[in-house]
């Protein structure tokens, strides 16, 4: 009651909704690490046997191995290849800008399970390019399925993150000092280097903590390409666990979940705290009054054709990879194309009701889901703007907690919140049970993107209508609002992306009437029906490129 | 009047069928009628299998055209999925499956071992071999033998194995070509390959002989079936060891790639079993399903048309376990479905075996 006088009827509601869908899951994860059996079954006691068994078994130390491996691969490959693309993209003259920078966001919106899917048939051992190079030179030069592979294609595609906020910091720097520096003689390269990487290096080290706290989290591309020589990573290991013994061994999940979470909480609060720094650190920019291109002179060309081999290795080499696999029924050595040339995978999706309904339910959670997402993140948005009081303090930090969760166990936590909470069960085999958990899953990137757009609206617009006597839901509803429309528009495009990319979550919420492309994918890989994977997976591309498009007409800024 | 006479005709037409089909079938006592009255009034039927359905579509048709008044609703999951899933939502108390139906043998005894099954004596039992059923709770269906498959542009016919012996003699023999180039299950990630080695250590006394022949080619492991076809197909890899056989003869069908061969020293058997739940809100559906499936028709449709062999002693021609029996002989050895299949699912004694098959691969 004494919160609810304080801070309102709405905000303390919309705040302990949230509450509900961010801790239950969590809550429910961290009992069932607690115990020895599935918390459902009857003979469940307390201890610590779950912990126990994993660290007894080697197969998590070496998955621990390779996800830190991975993980500091990936921060040193993406950070100094995100700020020099940054750099080559916003500040330089470098050709064929424009188009570039569309490209580079592919990856971010491409589920990494499609990439790593394309990998495997393009460049695996009996691979289109595989098989091409082969010929051609005598010998393939590459084991896409190494754990060194692995880590250079995590580190690759995880370059456009780097890229987004190396990019937007870079974009807010004067040129001035990098023409001094050009005219007393400095190289392009020795500009991006001491120059104007280093003014942002607040942003780079947050991109940083970013990438290195995403590999402790990637799942898809291992799966794919660590199965066959068998390398893990934690989340694969997570994955594995299901089987291991036989019958479902919960506990050990979330035993494995505990200690990914144990890592990567530290790196969400990190990161918040690096990004408030590296705002005040952007603040003192001083005046930006023009910005002027830097020559690239004769590196121009150079500097293009690594961009596009850049390109070329992390989309289109896979991305050909699967358009091609959709279209034959078989290949490998000595096949030629028109032999094996069908459309049967294309035929089969259309045939199965379970593929159809994938399809349309992907379209549905992505149209549908994203849009009423957007609603709901707005909601929490509005209930935390402008007000700088305990309730926003605790809304803030309660988005960063599903951050922390890996989308594959926060499925599965969705699934037991589904089953065991009454009045929850009817939800379960439909589409809202995968979108709530969805929503959460993406609860901090969304309100990122609300929360940018609400900052634009100047306080003095909310503040006269106030004093004219508006009540604070009426501001909301003709000043706020009203004013951050295109904002939320693009926020669900945005949106719209990422629900069509998310695969983890909806494995094991994945139920009739509840596929989605994304989680059907992994199942489907599971099975072994390589052809419709690869045919699925062209159309989830063909999702996410049409959400581009429909981005770059209504001049949507990706770079949120 | 038009519409009328259309309606009339509509149901004229359906009055024969909806009698013939819902009659007791023949050889069934004739309080059977009892059972279809009560599934017809339940309407409604849930099965969680592990086969996909494009593959049963024929069989779900018949099946409907025979009882149009049971809605059937056929969830295709894996088989760790039909397990959890199974299992969490009996203890929701919320609904679940009527009827399972699964190729994790294992797992399927465990659930009748564990009191999940009720008991029925299916009219159709007595056509059953006695490895195929256990206490009156759970049915073998089908009758599929395990085999290896090959690349047949890339394996001469002068190297196909036909028995362990010979893949063992091969592998030692011919270790630099099939380096990496041989393929089985993952038995940590599928429980299904976990169940056909463990099955092989029981039978084969040279088994270990063959693991570490896998071992010394550095065997590839896959945790599917699919995955395991995908790359014999593409000449990734060129063998497949344990791999079921009609997985293998339905892909033969359309990939020119494809060879298989049932092994003729022992070739391991397994049954993909059914039984109802305890718990079914469907339970008459239920038995009329599963005396359905049993039936000689039902066994029929899935023989012809999934490439399953039928697991009855009475159906001739090649679509039997029969047939195959006459052609590979006492080598066929059925996986019994009883208390034996619970052995690994003791946590110790799995890891334990987990260990040794990896001491014996070099991992």
């Amino acid at each position: 009651m004494n919160a609810l006088a304080r801070y309102g009827l709405s905000r303390t509601m919309v705040v302990l909704v949230m509450a509900l869908a961010v801790f239950m899951p969590i809550g429910l994860v961290l009992w069932q690490s607690t115990l020895n059996a599935p918390f459902f079954m009857p003979n469940h006691a307390y201890g610590l046997d779950a912990f126990r068994f994993i660290f007894d078994d080697s197969d998590f130390w070496s998955a621990l191995k390779n996800t830190v491996f991975i993980a500091v691969s990936m921060l040193v490959i993406a950070v100094p290849l995100g700020g020099a693309l940054a750099f080559l993209l916003a500040r330089t003259d470098l050709p064929c800008r424009r188009p570039i920078e569309l490209m580079v966001m592919v990856p971010v919106f491409v589920s990494p399970f499609v990439l790593g899917f394309g990998y495997v048939v393009a460049t695996g051992p009996v691979g289109f390019y595989t098989l091409w190079v082969q010929n051609l030179i005598g010998t393939v030069p590459w084991n896409v399925y190494s754990l060194p592979s692995i880590a250079l294609i995590a580190g690759l595609t995880h370059v456009p993150h780097v890229y987004l906020y190396a990019s937007s910091a870079l974009k807010n720097l004067g040129s001035d000092v990098e023409e001094a520096a050009r005219v007393t003689g400095a190289s392009p390269f020795e500009v991006a280097r001491r120059v104007s990487l280093p003014m942002v290096a607040p942003s780079l080290l947050y991109s940083g903590v970013l990438v290195f706290f995403l590999g402790f989290e990637i799942f898809g591309l291992p799966l794919i390409l660590g199965d066959p020589e068998g390398h893990l990573v934690l989340a694969s290991y997570l994955y594995k666990l299901t089987n291991k013994l036989g019958i479902p061994s919960y506990h050990l999940m979330a035993a494995v979940a505990v200690c990914i979470i144990g890592v990567t909480f530290p790196l969400v609060l990190l990161q918040r705290y690096l990004l408030r720094s590296a705002n005040r650190y952007i603040a003192v920019k001083g005046k930006v009054t023009r910005q002027k291109r830097l020559p690239l002179g004769q590196w121009r060309l150079p500097a293009l054709a690594l961009v596009l081999f850049w390109l070329l290795v992390t989309v289109i080499v896979p991305l050909s990879g699967i358009t091609f696999r959709a279209f034959v029924s078989f290949w490998g050595e000595g096949v030629s194309f028109a032999e094996a040339f069908s459309l049967h995978a294309f035929v089969e999706i259309w045939n199965q009701p379970n593929l159809l309904r994938a399809v349309l339910n992907s379209v549905l959670i992505g149209v549908i889901g994203g849009g009423v997402a957007v609603m709901a993140y707005t909601a929490i948005g509005l209930a935390s703007h402008r007000k700088q009081d305990g309730l926003t303090r605790i809304v803030d930090y309660m988005v960063l907690i599903p951050r922390a969760v890996p989308g594959l166990l926060a499925g599965l936590a969705f699934l037991w919140v589904f089953l065991f909470v009454p009045g929850l069960k009817e939800i379960r085999s439909t589409l809202i049970s995968v979108w709530l958990a969805y929503m959460v899953v993406w609860l901090a990137y969304g309100m990122r993107l609300i929360s940018s757009a609400l900052l634009q609206v100047a306080p003095e617009l909310e503040e006269s209508a106030r004093t004219l006597g508006a009540s604070a839901a009426r501001v909301s509803k003709d000043v706020t609002l009203p004013l951050i429309r295109f904002g939320l528009l693009s926020s669900w495009v945005l949106m719209f992306m990422i629900f069509e990319r998310e695969y983890s979550t909806g494995v094991y919420l994945l139920s009739p009437g509840t596929e989605v492309i994304g989680s059907m994918l992994v199942s489907l890989w599971a099975a072994g029906a390589v052809d419709i994977v690869a045919a699925l997976s062209l159309i989830n591309v063909a999702l996410v490129a049409i959400g581009l498009a429909i981005a770059l007409k209504f001049g949507v800024n990706l770079h949120e | 009047m038009n519409k009328q006479r259309r309606v009339m005709l509509a149901v004229l037409a359906a009055l024969p069928f909806a009698q013939a089909f819902a009659a007791v079938p023949a050889g069934y006592p004739a309080s059977y009628q009892a059972v279809i009255d009560a599934a017809n009034k339940e309407g409604k039927l849930v099965v969680y299998s592990t086969t996909d359905t494009a593959l049963m579509q024929p069989l779900l048709k018949d099946f409907q055209k025979m009882y149009p008044a049971i809605k059937l609703e056929y969830n295709d999951v894996n088989s760790t999925e039909l397990y959890n899933r199974y299992i969490s939502e009996t203890a929701a108390g919320g609904a679940s499956a009527d009827v399972l139906w699964s190729s994790a043998m294992d797992l399927q005894a465990k659930l009748v071992n564990d009191g999940y099954a009720m008991k029925y004596a299916t009219p159709e039992v007595k056509n059953l071999p006695d490895w195929a059923h256990w206490r009156d709770e759970v049915f073998g269906t089908t009758y599929e033998p395990i085999s290896i498959v090959y690349n047949k542009r890339l394996v001469p016919a002068g190297e196909v194995p036909k028995t362990h012996a010979e893949l063992v003699t091969l592998l030692t023999k011919n270790t630099a070509k099939y380096k990496g180039k041989v393929t089985t299950y993952d038995i940590e990630k599928s429980g299904t390959g976990f169940l056909f080695v463990t099955q092989d250590a029981k039978v084969n006394p040279a088994f270990w002989n063959l693991a570490k022949a896998f071992g010394a080619v550095d065997v590839k492991l896959q945790s599917s079936t699919g995955g395991m076809m995908e790359r014999i197909s593409s000449g990734e890899n060129l063998i497949g060891y344990n791999i079921l056989g009609s997985y293998a003869i339905t892909r033969a069908k359309t990939d020119p790639n494809i060879g298989f061969v049932m092994p003729t020293d022992y070739s391991l058997v397994i049954s993909r079993l059914m039984f109802v739940s305890k718990t079914a809100k469907a339970p008459n559906a239920a038995k009329v399903w599963v005396d359905y499936v049993l039936s000689r028709r039902g066994q029929s449709i899935l023989a012809m048309s999934a490439d399953l062999y039928s697991v009855r002693k009475d159906i001739a021609g090649q679509a039997s376990g029969d047939y195959l029996g006459r052609v590979l002989g006492a080598a066929l050895k059925p996986v019994a479905v009883g208390p034996g299949l619970l052995t690994y699912l003791d946590q110790a004694k799995r890891l334990d075996f987990i260990k040794q098959w990896k001491q014996a691969l070099g991992r």
